[in-house]
């Protein structure tokens, strides 16, 4: 039945002669395993293409879905998260396996005549991975992948005549924005995976027509053996490695979670993957008028040193041991791309300038005489200031306050000018780069200049007299009933949460984001403890551990719970408490990205991943197990059978 | 001409005029801007009154625009400088090199970039770093109390500052 199937297709269609074409090749010297490397590269972009694919069932470019169709698809949809956790390092792996494949063929003087245009297709093959992996990463339009697409698209910017047009063309327009992200997508679904494959049909075809360069020595040359299945069957073990390896690190290194793009967030420090760090790095060295060089010049000089090299190197010897100064400049190359990469990885992506004295600019920030008037005065109304901005909510001053700030007494106070007061109270890190107290740069100058009266008025008394301002509780703003405290809070939870409740944050940026908006209150960590004179409570609520009525195991609900009062803000419970919640949502002091961020670190406070699969069809770690598991089952039968039937 | 020289010719003619058809708006779609901005108007910032005088602030406000086929209210955000109740200098968050967001070191009273340690004075100039020139000022004006903006983005990355 078969054989007349295939008698039937032959007659109509070349099968056999398209099999034999492909499957009868004599490989000098024989089969090996460092011969899997191209193979590899093969089977990680079949992989690609075919996890790519998956996810283009549920991914929506656009700038409002991006992101959070790939957060679906990660925890929402049955192994999602292998689907995407395969395509994300495949992306990677592909690049080290081609640079492996690349390094093994230079070894080998692979490159020489008559494989010149091999190489070249190699060389473009390189080329296309890396513009792969460029334009694959803003179509996630999370932090990473569009300030790595606004660095990358203004680099090209730099280039000189075509910059302008090149960006324009690859943008959609001047910015980054929708039209980025479609253009992006474009090439990388549909312009890529086509020239990728046609790539690999030149290259394989050119590698084809001279066969296999075996090895470099004369006896070594005289053997040969079969490409099928000799050297099928190591590609195979060698791929199965390979996606046994990205299945482990779908399971144990999920790729993290970097936001919701967010052009706002200045906290976040942008920086290249992995694989373009040393781009970013030789970056640095060229600026000024020299800055195209590094841009554009280093880039195109390594590709040409790639391109030249089969031309150049015309030494028909292969032999490694022989050709030093061949190995020597591949060493150079490799060690300055792998140097650079090395330092990039390590800098810390904030400025490193060098420090220039400029002129300290806040001495300027209160022109003489501009807001005080009487002193006293001035005392009275900055003791009010002090409670109602909150500042006693962490200095304990005149025999009341908090505890989380220094004392605010003759002791602490005296030593301080008018100056340094006002620079501590609009830019605490002026003095103290690693202080928690917030800058407070809502109060007019006016209200600094009472508070700086009422602080220095403190400084000039015992610490001991509650003197001056004990008046100022019975001036405290009305006390309102608590019966309408409830109902305040009531009103709260009955508001609905914001967009940044259904965004996954990324909980490691949300650290930064809270330890400067949320932790001056909260403590840092959320550990609460700090006092808020006034509330029925006497403290602000900790975060962690949280209300046991704010928490939930699952992370969506529990987002939605502490969202609401991220938002809106909240006052709590009391006669006039001094420190009530900000709605950080409705004044946009944060944005949506950054809430989301904050949302995701308070939940793994205690102990709740935001990223949290809801639906994984299988437990990762229970997959990777019985995935591990098929693999060694066969692994003992082959063994087996081996033994029994003698096979070498 | 023979005439199957003649017809080789005539297929290459009408090959080239083909891709020349199609090629040459297909090419313009790509290379043309769709995505061009209107004349930016004026956003309302907030009032300014409270703000310190000679320190670097950033506001952010929100201000309607359209990207593609979005329209919606975005959150931008400007640098602002009070030299007096009625002066202030408003600079673009967009560093001029590669389009990175700056931020202000108030230790060493400066501007600096995170993406690659570009560093600016309080008045913008350029100090250190790779910034090819230095930052852009936004027309703004003060009104009974209240700046105004108009948010305008920079071409990054050239010594002269125009606007896109």
């Amino acid at each position: 039945m078969m054989s007349h199937m295939l008698k039937w297709i032959n007659e109509r269609w070349p099968l056999d002669a398209v099999i034999r074409a492909t499957l009868e090749e004599d490989i000098v010297g024989g089969s090996r395993y460092v011969y899997t490397l191209g193979s590899a590269v093969f089977i990680v972009f079949v992989l690609q293409a075919a996890s790519g694919v998956m996810q283009l069932f549920f991914y929506v470019p656009t700038v409002d879905h991006a992101y959070d169709s790939i957060s679906f698809l990660r925890t929402r949809v049955p192994f999602g998260w292998l689907i995407h956790g395969l395509h994300y390092w495949g992306a990677n792996i592909m690049v080290v396996l081609v640079v492996l494949h690349m390094a093994r063929v230079f070894i080998w003087g692979a490159y020489k005549k008559p494989r010149e245009l091999t190489w070249l297709m190699g060389v473009t093959l390189l080329l296309t991975t890396m513009v792969f992996s460029f334009t694959g990463a803003p179509l996630h339009w999370d932090q990473r992948g569009y300030w790595a697409g606004e660095v990358g698209t203004s680099i090209a910017g730099t280039a000189p005549v075509v910059g302008d047009l090149i960006k324009r063309f690859l943008r959609g327009g001047q910015e980054m924005g929708q039209l980025t992200l479609s253009r992006f997508f474009a090439v990388h679904t549909m312009i890529l995976p086509a020239s990728l494959a046609a790539l690999f049909g030149i290259h394989i075809t050119a590698m084809r027509r001279f066969g296999s360069v075996g090895p470099w020595n004369e006896t070594g040359r005289s053997t040969s053996g079969p490409f099928w299945p000799d050297q099928v069957y190591k590609d195979a073990v060698s791929g199965t490695l390979v996606l046994f390896l990205l299945i482990g690190l779908a399971v144990f290194l999920p790729p993290s979670y970097s936001g919701k793009a967010d052009v706002l967030d200045t906290s976040y420090v942008p920086k290249p993957e992995w694989n373009f760090l040393f781009l970013y790095q030789a970056l640095k060295y060229f600026q000024g008028v020299l800055e195209p060089v590094g841009t554009v010049g280093v880039p195109t000089l390594l590709v040409l040193l790639m391109i030249i090299l089969p031309f150049v190197d015309r030494n028909p010897q292969r032999d490694p041991f022989k050709r030093p100064i061949a190995m020597l400049c591949g060493l150079l190359f490799a060690g300055a791309i792998g140097g650079l990469t090395i330092i990039g990885y390590l800098s810390p992506g904030v400025a490193e300038a060098p420090v220039i004295s400029v002129g300290k600019t806040s001495g300027q920030a209160q022109p003489a005489g501009t807001a005080v008037t009487d002193r006293e005065e001035g005392a009275r109304r900055g003791s009010q200031v002090f409670k109602s901005s909150g500042c006693s909510g962490c200095h304990r001053a005149g025999g009341e306050g908090g505890t989380i700030g220094p004392e605010l007494s003759a002791t602490t106070l005296s030593a301080r000018d008018r100056q340094w007061l006002i620079d501590q109270i609009r830019t605490p890190k002026s003095h103290f780069p690693n202080t928690i107290m917030p800058p407070y740069s809502g109060l007019s100058g006016q209200e600094v200049s009472d508070l700086v009266d009422y602080l220095l008025g403190l400084a000039g008394t015992a610490s001991a007299s509650p003197a001056a301002p004990s008046q100022a509780p019975e001036e405290a703003p009305p006390a309102k009933s608590a019966a309408g405290e409830s109902r305040d809070t009531q009103f709260i939870q009955e508001r609905l949460p914001g967009p940044a409740a259904y965004v996954i944050g990324s909980a490691g940026h949300g650290e930064e984001l809270f330890r400067r908006n949320c932790s001056s209150c909260h403590g840092p960590g959320g550990t609460g403890g700090v006092r808020n004179p006034g509330s029925e409570e006497g403290t602000v609520p900790s975060l962690h551990p949280i209300d046991s009525e704010l928490f939930s195991a699952e992370a969506q609900q529990f987002a939605e719970n502490i969202d609401k009062y991220i938002q809106h803000g909240s006052s709590p419970a009391g006669s006039g408490p001094a420190l009530s919640m900000p709605a950080f949502g409705d004044t946009h002091s944060l944005t949506q990205q950054e809430i989301a961020g904050i949302e995701a670190y308070v939940l793994r406070l205690n102990g709740v991943d935001r990223g949290q699969l809801v639906n994984p069809g299988m437990a990762p770690r229970k997959f990777f197990v019985l995935a591990a598991v098929l693999y060694a089952v066969l692994f003992l039968v082959q063994g087996g059978l081996r033994l029994r039937k003698d096979i070498p | 001409m023979q005439r199957r020289g003649f017809l080789k010719w005539l297929v290459s003619c009408l090959a080239v005029i083909n891709g020349l058809i199609l090629g040459i708006p297909f090419i313009g779609t790509l290379l043309s801007s769709a995505a061009t901005r209107g004349k930016a108007a004026w956003s309302r910032v907030g009032a300014v009154d409270r703000l310190p005088l000679g320190v670097p602030v950033e506001v952010r406000f929100q201000s309607s625009g359209t990207e593609a086929y979005f329209h919606r209210s975005d959150l931008n955000s400007v640098w602002i400088i009070m030299h007096s109740r009625g002066d202030a200098t408003v600079f673009s968050p967009v560093c001029t090199h590669l389009g990175c967001h700056f931020t202000w070191n108030q230790q060493h009273g400066r501007f600096e970039c995170p993406c690659h340690a570009s560093v600016f004075a309080l008045d913008g100039t350029v100090l250190y770093g790779p910034a090819p020139r230095r930052l852009d000022t936004l027309p703004a004006k003060i009104e009974k109390g209240v700046l105004y903006v108009e948010y305008e983005r920079f071409q990054v990355g050239t010594p002269e500052k125009k606007v896109i």
